[in-house]
């Protein structure tokens, strides 16, 4: 029973942090977009004049989405048409199962370890799992029964299976220098440093081997500059053409989850999950009330900032627009001169105490943390190129995929195999 | 024959040919012109048709002159250029080219021929001109105004050798002249629209047409007028499902470049409220499905007394033979629709082809006689066209049975007594051929879609004929059927511009 | 093959070695871009984008906005109902009825004057064609919305009312 509750807080933990990352990310794709762009991006939706920079929008998107009227083609396969979205969705939340958000949490003596499931062949569910999100896409092409979707649908299959061997070939360089197929085992393995200074990431191991993995990530969750399956300028919208309301929108939510499964990912093997660079889990629990008051220190002076340009633009803006908008300056610098204050009154509090057990869950939520913030940075990363790059043509895809990356990929394990046997593995 | 040469061509007429005539046939144009008109006098007065004719001192006016054998002539001369050029800036130096608001505006001579001819820029300012009263009613139909006339004397010529009622004139002299009608007297004689058909500006206008359409939006369709037996040839004029007016169409055999006012006025009825559009049973309205289905229950023995009528086309006429050959037969009520004639071109059979109904062999009856008819039928009616109900001993008869077919345009008294109604076209929303009181067949063309759920007679009573008979595939096919049928020695598929005669007495 | 006029950078498909690599040419794109986001960051206030309904565009003389029709000096309209703006016009949006004015002088009037707003191209022929000045695009109004199709066909007494805005 213990069990099934704590992995019930786990699960919906994870599923909180991405379902939270999603409209987040929303967000930061039509804003970064916008700024990348020289535009002003969404500034409208608004709750009583609050608009928080256009964060908003994602909620009045939500809500557009779910009320729509749901159009469907007449030929479709009825089953089938329904389940991809739903498939396209959950197998995007699946994969979260064995990735470690943190090392451990102790609790009232009992000690958690911060993974839903610690499989002992984590790297191959990741890549199983991670196929399967194909029948989505080809489910969904397929059975809305038309020609564009169709194409969308073969072009996503193809592209998995091409990027799929070089994802594996990458991985495999990984498992081979820290022999283990575990996640937990290979972010454990990314703790210590490499002659004394340099942290002993997977990007450090195994650089070649990351080049490969990113972009085969970029490749499967058909993001820019890989995102042919959706190819608006030649197939219209792909495989999800004849879809709208709520099932368009899981197809919108799966593409952010597996940008999030894609970051987790690569923060997780090759930049050393919940690892903190030089500040590995004794010294963390050692300085756990220095680093605290550093926190709350920092969160003031942030909070403060904010506060100030907030009141500026209460000074710029006066009556700008005449309507509720006006009362957002104030309301901001409100806001953060509160949590400025709060932030104070905690730093006066002398938290520096909090004894062992304290220091123990301070430097399991400071792992998490750090995790959440790789991802949220390797999140930001897909969005970056997005913007960046323009697509790939088809044909260069294929080109990159099986003459460029698998011989790369090859080589790459081929040198790792060598030098794991003369050097020995990484544990 | 005179053998002449015209802008350097070599070119043969008739003796006596107008030398107009002999540039017409070697310039493939006419030369321009206001005054002069094939079926008027010569009058000579706009100078516009003036030619260079070599061994002449001075140019002359072209339709005023005879050819002669060996003469040459020149029509695009510097010279002719000039004076046609200096010609039409005196005809339009009081002109208050008032184009925006006038109806002649896109078929107006000035306008066209300024465009070939004149293209100078004008020397006389609009408040130096002459200004003469505008939008007067003259007659019952037309609209004078005088500033816009050119005083090409068209209108009066008419009114003097056509009609010979002579209402109009052209009064005071110089730049004071003007057109108008004798004093105390109006325009209305039963012809007088045509004033307004020969008039080259916009002086004389239509009250019907008057602002109802700019004409360069009009589309035309080649008809033949359902007024009369004459069977004046028309121009269809219509847009947008919407026939506006008809204007005669030349043919020297039949009504030569005339129509009467009557006969203009008939395509109101093309679109009167009363027009039967859609199927109807026992005054319910019923769509063509459920009509056929109709159908099949009221003439489940087949059809023992068949009214046809003048009104219709000799082919549908023809068809009607086929529908029910063991049928007693009726041309419907003999003397129906009678009006004025006159020795012009009105008859006063106001029918368009009581002709071809003797042609097809059905012989028409007095009322009593169709009553006798009606009341003798053991089967199904089908009465197509016209309106015999409107004899009061026809409807009495017709009263009561529930096996009535009636095939029509509008909801008269037949339509309203027969038991199933089936919407036909007109005139002006089929092809067919009407024969004359000549004789002549002449054939007319569709100008207008059908309102409603209306369709072709001809595939109305196709859908009637006994299984055994073959419905014809096309108006084609149909119109030999009807060739062979009536023994005719004339092709009505490709009939001649001005009709042909079907023989038998005039 | 001549190298002339090609943009600076355009390899003309020769890459160098490092250019062949693309992970390196990915690094410079992103630095682009990421230099816009900053900069954009820092200085909101440059970015050329319009924040619509509160600040409007300021147009030339010769936009051409909705139509109006032009009046006589008793309020009448201008236009005689020649129909030469719905002849020309391309759309075929405009709709005239023609009656008889009691004025014999006046002639001819327009007893309807419709335009479909919606199929207008605004292309300000119908203003070239009309020989009275009856037509004008000159009101500047271009913000016209309105939620049905009926609305976007405004009448003779629209046209002439100088009040109206937008649509009916």
């Amino acid at each position: 029973m213990a069990i099934v509750l704590e992995s019930l807080a786990k699960i919906v933990f994870m599923f909180l942090l991405i379902m939270g990352m999603v409209p987040a990310l929303i967000w930061a794709e039509r804003k970064g977009a916008a700024y990348i762009q020289d535009r002003t991006g969404p500034n409208r939706a608004g709750i009583g004049g609050v608009r928080l920079a256009g964060l908003v929008h994602p909620i009045a998107d939500v809500l557009k989405l779910v009320f729509k009227e749901d159009v469907a083609p007449t030929h479709r396969h009825r089953a089938l048409y329904a389940l991809a979205p739903w498939l396209v969705m959950t197998v995007a939340v699946s994969t979260y199962a064995v990735i470690p958000f943190g090392d451990f949490l102790t609790l009232g003596g009992h000690t958690y370890k911060l993974v839903v499931a610690d499989l002992q062949v984590g790297l191959l569910y990741v890549l199983a799992v991670a196929s399967l999100g194909t029948y989505g896409i080809v489910l969904a092409g397929w059975a809305a029964n038309n020609k564009f979707t169709f194409l969308g649908g073969i072009r996503a299959t193809a592209q998995m299976i091409s990027y799929e061997i070089n994802m594996g070939l990458a991985i495999m360089g990984l498992m081979l220098v820290f022999g283990s197929l575990r996640l937990t085992d290979i972010v454990a393995g990314q703790g210590g440093l490499l002659f004394g200074w340099l942290p002993m990431w997977g990007v450090v191991l195994q650089p070649l081997g990351f080049a490969l993995f990113i972009t085969s990530v970029y490749a499967e969750t058909n993001r820019n500059p890989f995102d042919l399956p959706e190819g608006e300028s030649e197939i219209v919208a792909g495989y999800h053409l004849e879809y709208s309301s709520l099932k368009f929108a899981l197809f919108f939510m799966a593409e952010y989850c597996h940008m999030v499964v894609g970051a987790a990912m690569i923060s997780a093997l090759y930049f050393g999950g919940y690892q903190v660079p030089w500040l590995p889990r004794p010294m963390l629990e050692k300085h756990a009330g220095l680093l605290l008051q550093l926190v709350l220190g920092l969160t003031v002076a942030a909070s403060l900032l904010f506060a100030v340009l907030f009141l500026r633009r209460v000074q710029r803006e006066k009556g700008k627009f005449g309507d509720a908008r006006d009362r957002e300056p104030v309301l901001g610098a409100a806001f953060w001169l509160v949590v400025a204050l709060a932030a104070a009154g905690a730093f006066a509090l002398r938290p520096g105490d909090i004894g062992a057990a304290g220091a123990s869950i301070f430097a399991s939520l400071f792992q998490v943390g750090a995790f959440v913030g790789k991802v949220v940075f390797f999140a930001w990363l897909f969005i970056w190129v997005r913007w960046t790059l323009p697509r790939f043509r088809y044909d260069q895809l294929m080109r990159l995929g099986w003459k460029v990356m698998l011989p790369l990929g090859l080589a790459n394990l081929v040198v790792t195999a060598l030098v794991v046997a003369l050097v020995g593995s990484g544990k | 024959m005179a053998k002449l040469t015209i802008d350097g061509g070599a070119i043969e007429v008739a003796d006596g040919t107008s030398l107009f005539d002999a540039c017409r046939l070697a310039r493939g144009e006419a030369l321009p012109h206001f005054c002069y008109h094939p079926d008027l006098s010569i009058a000579g007065v706009c100078r516009l048709c003036q030619v260079e004719v070599e061994g002449m001192p001075k140019l002359t006016i072209a339709c005023n002159t005879t050819v002669r054998d060996g003469m040459v002539v020149h029509t695009r001369s510097e010279k002719v250029r000039k004076a046609s050029q200096q010609i039409l800036e005196m005809h339009l130096i009081n002109h208050p080219v008032d184009c925006p608001i006038c109806d002649q505006a896109g078929e107006c001579g000035l306008q066209n021929q300024y465009m070939a001819y004149g293209l100078y820029d004008s020397q006389v300012a609009e408040s130096d001109k002459v200004n003469k009263a505008k939008a007067q009613v003259i007659g019952p139909h037309v609209i004078l105004d005088k500033e816009r006339c050119v005083l090409c004397s068209r209108c009066v010529r008419f009114c003097n050798e056509v009609t010979k009622t002579g209402e109009m004139g052209i009064f005071n002299r110089g730049d004071r002249a003007e057109i108008g009608t004798a004093p105390g007297r109006e325009l209305d004689n039963a012809y007088s629209v045509n004033t307004v058909d020969i008039c080259p500006v916009g002086a004389l206008t239509s009250r019907d047409f008057r602002f109802q359409k700019r004409v360069w939006m009009l589309k035309s369709a080649d008809g033949v007028c359902a007024g009369c037996a004459t069977g004046c040839n028309v121009r269809v004029d219509h847009e947008a499902g919407r026939v506006y007016r008809l204007k005669p169409r030349r043919n020297a055999q039949v009504n030569g470049s005339w129509m009467c006012d009557e006969g203009r006025l008939t395509y109101k009825d093309v679109h009167a409220d009363d027009r039967l559009v859609e199927p109807s049973w026992r005054g319910q309205a019923v769509t063509w499905a459920d009509a056929k289905a109709r159908l099949a229950e009221v003439a489940v023995g087949g059809f023992a007394l068949v009214v046809g009528s003048a009104h219709q086309s000799l082919e549908e006429l023809g068809l009607l033979k086929l529908v029910a050959p063991g049928a007693v037969f009726s041309g419907g009520l003999a003397g129906s629709d009678m009006g004025v004639g006159d020795d012009l071109l009105r008859s006063a059979d106001r029918t368009p082809n009581r002709r071809g109904l003797q042609l097809a062999g059905l012989p028409e009856h007095d009322a009593a006689a169709l009553a006798v008819l009606v009341r003798a039928a053991k089967g199904a009616i089908l009465v197509h066209g016209g309106d015999p109900a409107a004899a009061p001993e026809v409807a009495a008869a017709l009263a009561g049975r529930q096996d009535v077919v009636y095939v029509g345009t509008h909801r008269r008294a037949t339509a309203q007594a027969a038991t199933l109604a089936l919407p036909g076209a007109t005139w002006a929303e089929k092809a067919g051929i009407f024969v004359n009181r000549q004789g002549r067949a002449q054939a007319f063309a569709q100008a207008v879609a059908r309102p409603g759920q209306a369709r072709e007679d001809w595939r109305v009573l196709a859908e009637l004929l006994p299984a055994t008979a073959a419905a014809p595939a096309s108006l084609k096919a149909l119109r030999e059927a009807v060739r062979a049928q009536l023994g005719l020695g004339i092709d009505l598929d490709r009939l001649p511009a001005d009709g042909a005669l079907t023989g038998g007495e005039a | 093959m001549s190298f002339e006029g090609l943009p600076k950078g355009s390899t003309d498909g020769r890459r160098s070695p490092l250019e062949s690599i693309y992970l390196w040419e990915v690094v410079k794109g992103l630095a682009v871009t990421g230099r816009h986001l900053v900069h954009n960051i820092f200085h909101t206030g440059e970015m050329p984008t319009m924040q619509y309904p509160e600040e409007k565009r300021v147009y030339g003389e010769r936009f051409r906005g909705r139509h109006r029709l032009m009046q006589r000096e008793d309020g009448t309209p201008r236009c005689v109902a020649c129909q030469m703006c719905s002849t020309y016009c391309p759309a075929d949006c405009i709709h005239i009825t023609a009656a008889e004015h009691p004025d014999p002088a006046i002639e001819k009037y327009p007893a309807t004057f419709d335009i479909d707003l919606l199929r207008c191209v605004y292309c300000g022929l119908c203003e070239e064609a009309c020989p009275c000045d009856a037509i004008r695009l000159d009101t500047g109004i271009y913000e016209i919305a309105a939620d049905s199709r009926e609305k976007f066909v405004v009448d003779k007494e629209f046209l002439l009312n100088e009040r109206t805005r937008g649509t009916r």
